[in-house]
């Protein structure tokens, strides 16, 4: 079992000039799980990876990919580790069926079998039809399918993936989530992905672990983190954001919690449905009439910033004060 | 998965890595035939313009020893061997700079290879411009004395001597990872070029100039090929012309294998 697991032991990175990238971090990947890392540009998340995939050296703690250790054993592991990194490290002038080739011949595969793997992984992650052009003219959900493919040759039984879909398009982004949910289902891959998009930790991964600041702040499966946020909302939306702030003072004691967005209030309380009528009433009372009202379940756009009194935008992370301070975010 | 996965012990022989990715570098290189041409362009070039320009005044230089055709037409080969050096290094810049170096890193391939590859990709091409410019001498009226076989020895010398340089080029390569040092790199043995018997034999030179002729490789190589060219086999210069070339390989090759440590080296 261990030959498929990840354990990582207070592992910390710092570099000179004592930067802490990773300050203390421990989790276990279980076998044939997908374990999301999520957070914002500067967390540790590609340190973090970094240290997995023995490209980087850890500080101090223990870390082991498939058993072997990452700092006296890299060779093991980068056997049985598949790795998709960030930047896309490809060739521009060699073809698909080349590199795939290559990569076969280089782990020992003859010709022939080098050359059956490949088509097989091209047909894996669906780049039959491109196999005669240079990959230098691929777009870059063909690139990242390419590195995937690139990953997978020496059937490894670990995959880490950096950023898998950031800077794609939707549909290529639902691609890739379609062909890794496909890896680990049908070839019980076990999977590390670190992404700075919450819907995509919320669709692939079996359990999160929300990093900030190099250190994990919240950690479980994505169902057990929303449902320990407790609470569904109602959504308020006012014509302006000063109307917004009135209907948020209120508002403030009806729920369990209630957060300020630009024009949106939202309410956080349990039984939500039931309470509309009561909160309508009571903006009522305020002279307040909002023009839309929703109900929303729990998302981890919540859970992080619950956690970290931080919304998430992708490559951005925005200070956004709920509750008392009514502080108004910038964007989200 | 039906389809073979590796072999039982996860990699190939040495050799076999190294001829993969020489394989691999030529084909890349002969997709961008702009980065080839120039340096057989500008051999050529040489060639014709110092055959036509010093041709018949060189014939009053003593020590010359036959043609001055057959006197300066290794120049021409010893200047494609430095200009071409760099080509195989830029591949390796590339390969760097996009990131599939790395790549490259991760999987069981020996550094040995990835250092032997850039260097023996450049020796082949090296060989091929060689080739081309011995062939325009012959045009231009070029009578070996020592035929068919002694071409070959010249062209062979080229591409021992290139082989060097080569090293020098792919450690600025590794050492840099930046396309434009590596570009400088290959410009610093233009130099050395003139610090030899360049234009005019050796026993011409005198001062500071025969000092470093005389421990410049290029001086070697350029004495046993106009020998090869103009007088005949001359086993004390061929001899002494290969030791040169070796010496200047395994030292450059030394030097890249510390630049491949500080660049692998995990921090």
């Amino acid at each position: 079992m261990s030959d498929r697991e990840i354990v990582v032991e207070e592992l910390v990175k710092t570099y000179p000039g004592k930067v802490k990238a990773v300050q203390g971090v421990d989790f276990r990947v279980e076998a044939g799980r997908i374990f999301g890392f999520l957070g914002p540009n500067g967390a540790g998340k590609s340190t973090t990876i970094k240290i997995l995939t023995t490209l980087a050296l850890p500080t101090s703690g223990r870390v082991t990919v498939g058993g072997y250790d990452v700092v006296s054993q890299a060779t093991q592991v980068r056997r049985v580790a598949g790795v998709a990194l960030q930047d896309v490290g490809i060739d521009p002038l060699m073809k698909s069926m080349e590199l795939l080739v290559l990569q076969g011949r280089l782990y020992g595969a003859s010709k022939t079998d080098a050359t059956a793997r490949a088509r097989e992984l091209l047909e894996l992650v669906q780049l039959s039809d491109a196999v005669s052009r240079r990959a230098g003219t691929y777009s870059g959900g063909m690139r990242r399918r390419l590195d995937l493919a690139m990953a997978l040759v020496h059937q490894p039984k670990i995959l880490f993936l950096d950023e898998p879909t950031t800077g794609l398009d939707p549909a290529s982004r639902r691609d890739i989530w379609r062909e890794v949910r496909r890896l680990n289902r049908e070839l019980g891959i076990t999977i590390f992905l670190t992404t700075q998009y919450l819907e995509e930790a919320d669709e692939l991964a079996d359990n999160v672990a929300i990093i900030v600041g190099g250190k994990i702040v919240a950690e479980g499966s994505p169902a057990r983190l929303k449902a320990s946020m407790g609470e569904e909302s109602i959504n308020l939306v006012f014509d302006s954001p000063d109307l917004a702030e009135k209907g948020r003072q209120t508002l403030d004691r009806m729920g369990d919690r209630i957060q300020l967005d630009r024009d949106t209030v939202r309410l956080y309380l349990s039984k939500a449905a039931g309470s509309i009528p009561a909160v309508i009433n009571q903006l009522q009372g305020a002279g307040l009439a909002p023009i839309s009202l929703t109900l929303t379940q729990p998302t981890l756009d919540d859970v992080f910033l619950q956690v970290t009194g931080q919304r998430l935008v992708a490559s951005e992370v925005i200070q956004t004060k709920s509750n008392r301070a009514p502080r108004r975010a910038e964007a989200k | 998965m039906e389809a073979g996965g590796p072999s039982k012990s996860g990699t190939i022989s040495l050799p076999m890595q190294v001829f993969l990715l020489v394989i691999r570098s030529l084909t890349t290189l002969l997709r961008t035939p702009e980065a080839l041409l120039p340096p057989i362009a500008i051999s050529i070039f040489f060639l014709v313009i110092y055959q036509s320009t010093l041709g018949k005044a060189a014939s009053f230089i003593p020590g010359i020893g036959g043609s001055y055709l057959g006197f300066i037409l290794p120049l021409s080969i010893v200047s494609g061997s430095l200009s071409g050096s760099g080509i195989a290094a830029q591949n390796l810049v590339r390969d760097i700079e996009r990131g599939y170096f790395d790549k490259l890193l991760l999987t069981p391939v020996r550094r040995a290879a990835l250092l032997l590859a850039p260097i023996l990709a450049g020796a082949v091409i090296l060989g091929l411009q060689a080739a081309i410019v011995v062939s325009v001498g012959l045009l231009l009226g070029l009578k070996p004395v020592t035929g068919l076989p002694g071409l070959l020895a010249v062209i062979g010398l080229g591409v021992l001597l290139g082989i060097g340089f080569a090293g020098f080029t792919v450690s600025a390569a590794l050492g840099s990872g930046s396309a434009a040092a590596t570009q400088g790199a290959s410009f610093l043995f233009f130099p050395l070029t003139f610090l030899a018997p360049t234009f005019v034999p050796l026993s011409l030179l005198s001062g500071w100039l025969e000092v470093a002729a005389k421990v410049n490789p290029i001086t070697y190589v350029l004495e046993a090929m106009r020998s090869l060219l103009n007088t005949g086999w001359d086993a004390k210069a061929i001899g002494t012309s290969i030791l040169a070339c070796l010496i200047l390989a395994a030292a450059m090759y030394a030097l890249a294998a510390f630049a491949l440590s500080v660049r692998v080296r995990r921090s």
